[in-house]
């Protein structure tokens, strides 16, 4: 069986990826995909560890993690529908005032 | 394109990024974890799971805690989300919503003035697009 540490490795990153992806992005969709993919570095690691102490907690957590993560994006493309319908542009820093 | 090639100013978040996967390797390469125990080879973990989510007692396989709270309240959070993308989503023009309800295209609003059996309106898919529009 595979040693935790190469799950934790592989998870580390992915969400490095994620947070790069962050730093750099300012396409809000990209954006968006930067977080998904931190929080999917997060679903490695429960997975990891219910293999790891033969539990299926981490597992039925992880579902709950992507549940949060389609709430998650259903949110963030409707912010995004937004952003373009005002300002033309998904680029984040665009959006520099707030209006009704 | 909002994100076009600039090697100058991802230098530095590269750099953060690859120092802190590095930060973690180490940190994970010296760490020292018992051998896995696994789930056993007849295991049925998928229903070990289903148990575990809706809290049926101690039925599965492998062991898990209880998570009907948490499934009860994701589903709320699931139910809100989509409530709010919708709201997002909606467009207004003189007090009737536009564009939450079309379909495939065409605004459903109408199509139900018109009847069923009305020709698709300008807006449908086999009309030619207008210059300009944001629909």
């Amino acid at each position: 069986m595979v040693p935790a540490q190469w799950y934790l490795m592989l998870s580390a990153a992915i969400f490095c990826i994620g947070l790069f992806g962050i730093l750099t992005r300012r396409n809000a969709l990209l954006f968006l995909m930067s977080v998904e993919l931190m929080l999917n570095a997060a679903n490695v690691n429960f997975i990891a560890f219910s293999l790891q102490w033969g539990n299926v907690t981490g597992q039925t957590f992880a579902l709950f993690t992507m549940a949060l993560a389609a709430a998650e994006v259903a949110i963030g493309i409707g912010i995004i529908l937004v952003l373009y319908r005002n300002f033309r542009d998904t680029d984040v820093t665009k959006a520099t005032t707030m209006r009704w | 394109m909002t994100d076009g090639p600039d090697a100058g100013s991802n230098l530095l978040p590269g750099l953060a990024a690859v120092g802190l996967f590095l930060v973690m390797v180490l940190a994970f390469a010296g760490a020292s974890f018992p051998a896995p125990q696994g789930f056993g080879g007849d295991a049925n973990v998928t229903a070990s799971i289903g148990y575990a989510m809706f809290d049926i007692g101690n039925l599965g396989d492998v062991g898990a805690e209880g998570f009907l709270a948490a499934f009860l309240i994701v589903a709320i959070v699931l139910d809100v989300a989509i409530d709010g993308a919708v709201f997002l989503a909606k467009r207004e023009e003189g007090g009737s919503v536009v564009t939450a309800l079309t379909d495939g295209g065409r605004d459903l609003l109408d199509r139900s003035r018109e009847g069923p059996n009305a020709p698709r309106s300008e807006r449908g898919r086999d009309a030619p697009r207008r210059e300009g529009g944001d629909e």
